[in-house]
């Protein structure tokens, strides 16, 4: 009961940010520079770790979080419901700029002797607990996912990760970790099934 | 007519679709079918471009160093007043020099035309550069001010519709003399809320606004107090609208971006019942 109450205080933490995100865009659409601020203020904070995480460098995570926002600003108006909620489509767009960053690092480093961007591993038990002294966003939606992705294998969560952060394709993924391309894919369907059982997912669902 | 199986191999594409591995000829044909408006697979995209964007939220948050706000609104700013390329003085420094080497030293007086040409040229240059600063600067303002109508339309919209909740709220220190309001409309669940004679907050804080519904506090959205202002509006969107629904109101100081549940003292409060 005590948990019920618990995911349905966090589904209308979310429900009320996902809310707020699209009054702010359509404000960024009227060229109201408040609006992508108090965007900024609200996001930065996740994208920047995001991005770092897949480029390894703090410099071009700032690089990446710069673009998004500059992006955000100029073409707003690309957004479509099928990108899911506002925070969903922004974390598509960081993914997409920092895994671009790195893949042109890794080209011009591909000839000569410099180091290519590297994934930043995370720091022991960064993933599980979150930042406590910084700004959470929906700080209870997210220990709810944490608590649900208890539920995924340790197998499934791998691929997720290593599907999103590193961009690795399942045909990679089978030949990288030499498992049938098949388990690859029910696995990783399996994970995102799990994910989807967030509680944001479940009150989208008709 | 698509047949089932048809249907489900499109679906099959979603996942390599949102993590971006689909090769560029199944990636065209799949875009190709998004386009004739499969609903299906579009609530397919958006449920998993979702779920995946839970994965950052178990990271560590950071903020980004401080100058990249600044610079990304600067940014916003700079590009709408950049002056235009035929302004740039180097392809007229290269006509100048072109004409220096290849024109015969016939006499002096050419000599002495081609400095007072090049001079008056760095001059028209330098009066062009300070306007354009100057046009950027008033851009800037006119952006500024635009933005300041539209939050004024927004507050006047909600203010002048027929039915609006009124919530006064009281402060919590008897020292202070800061009051506030909330408007709201409930059928839309807008609301503005005015605040009059609070402190200035500090640049790591932020005023949040809080609804209390059945004993909680449920995030509704935070703003700032300018220095200069001592009566100030903000447009929010709240969580419920229906009065009985709503048992008060709250505005605690926060750190800035928001919290999702008060952290700080009651500034400001007022109840329904």
């Amino acid at each position: 009961m005590i948990e019920e109450c618990v995911q349905q205080n966090a589904l209308a933490q979310r429900q009320q940010c996902d809310r707020e995100d699209a009054d702010l865009l359509k404000r960024i659409q009227r060229s109201d520079q408040r609006a992508l601020a108090t965007l900024y203020d609200r996001y930065a904070p996740v994208f920047y770790p995001f991005a770092l995480r897949i480029t390894g460098s703090h410099e071009v995570a700032e690089e990446v979080v710069h673009d998004v926002f500059v992006q955000v600003w100029e073409k707003g108006n690309s957004y479509a419901t099928q990108n899911g909620s506002v925070y969903a489509w922004l974390a598509a767009l960081s993914r997409m700029k920092a895994l671009e960053k790195v893949r042109t690092s890794n080209q011009k480093k591909k000839g000569s002797d410099g180091e290519a961007l590297q994934p930043r591993a995370p720091l022991e038990n960064e993933e599980k607990q979150g930042g406590q002294e910084t700004i959470l966003v929906f700080k209870g939606y997210a220990e709810e996912v944490r608590n649900m992705l208890k539920n995924l294998s340790k197998l499934e969560l791998r691929l997720l990760e290593l599907s999103y952060y590193e961009g690795q394709s399942q045909s990679d993924l089978a030949r990288m970790l030499r498992i049938p391309l098949g388990t690859i894919k029910a696995k990783m369907r399996r994970g995102i099934q799990k994910l989807r059982q967030a509680p944001a997912q479940e009150g989208k669902r008709p | 007519m698509k047949t089932e199986e048809q249907r489900h191999s499109q679906l099959e594409l979603c996942i390599p679709y949102v993590f971006g591995r689909l090769n560029p000829g199944n990636r065209k044909q799949f875009e190709a079918h998004l386009e004739t408006g499969c609903e299906q697979c579009k609530r397919e995209l958006s449920e998993l471009y979702e779920a995946i964007a839970l994965l950052p939220l178990l990271l560590k948050q950071e903020a980004p160093p401080s100058g990249l706000r600044q610079r990304i609104l600067s940014r916003l700013s700079s590009k709408r007043s950049e002056p235009p390329r035929a302004a740039k003085p180097i392809p007229q420094r290269g006509v100048v020099e072109a004409s220096v080497t290849k024109a015969p030293p016939r006499s002096w007086y050419l000599y002495a035309s081609i400095v007072m040409g090049v001079l008056l040229i760095i001059s028209l240059l330098f009066f062009l550069n300070d306007q354009l600063r100057t046009t950027g600067e008033l851009e800037k303002k006119l952006t500024d001010l635009q933005a300041q109508i539209q939050e004024k339309q927004d507050i006047l919209g909600i203010l002048q519709v027929q039915k609006v909740e009124i919530l006064q709220l009281a402060n919590m220190d008897a020292g202070s003399q800061a009051f506030g309001r909330v408007f709201w409309e409930p059928e839309k669940r807008h609301a503005v809320v005015q605040v009059v004679n609070l402190i200035a907050e500090p640049a790591d804080k932020q005023y949040q606004l809080w609804l209390v519904k059945e004993k909680k506090y449920l995030r509704v959205g935070e703003f700032d107090v300018n220095k200069e202002k001592s009566n100030v509006f903000a447009v929010m969107t709240l969580p419920v609208g229906e009065r009985q629904e709503i048992e008060g109101f709250a505005i605690t100081l926060e750190p800035r971006g928001g919290s999702t549940q008060p952290s700080g003292a009651i500034q400001l409060r007022g109840a329904t019942k």
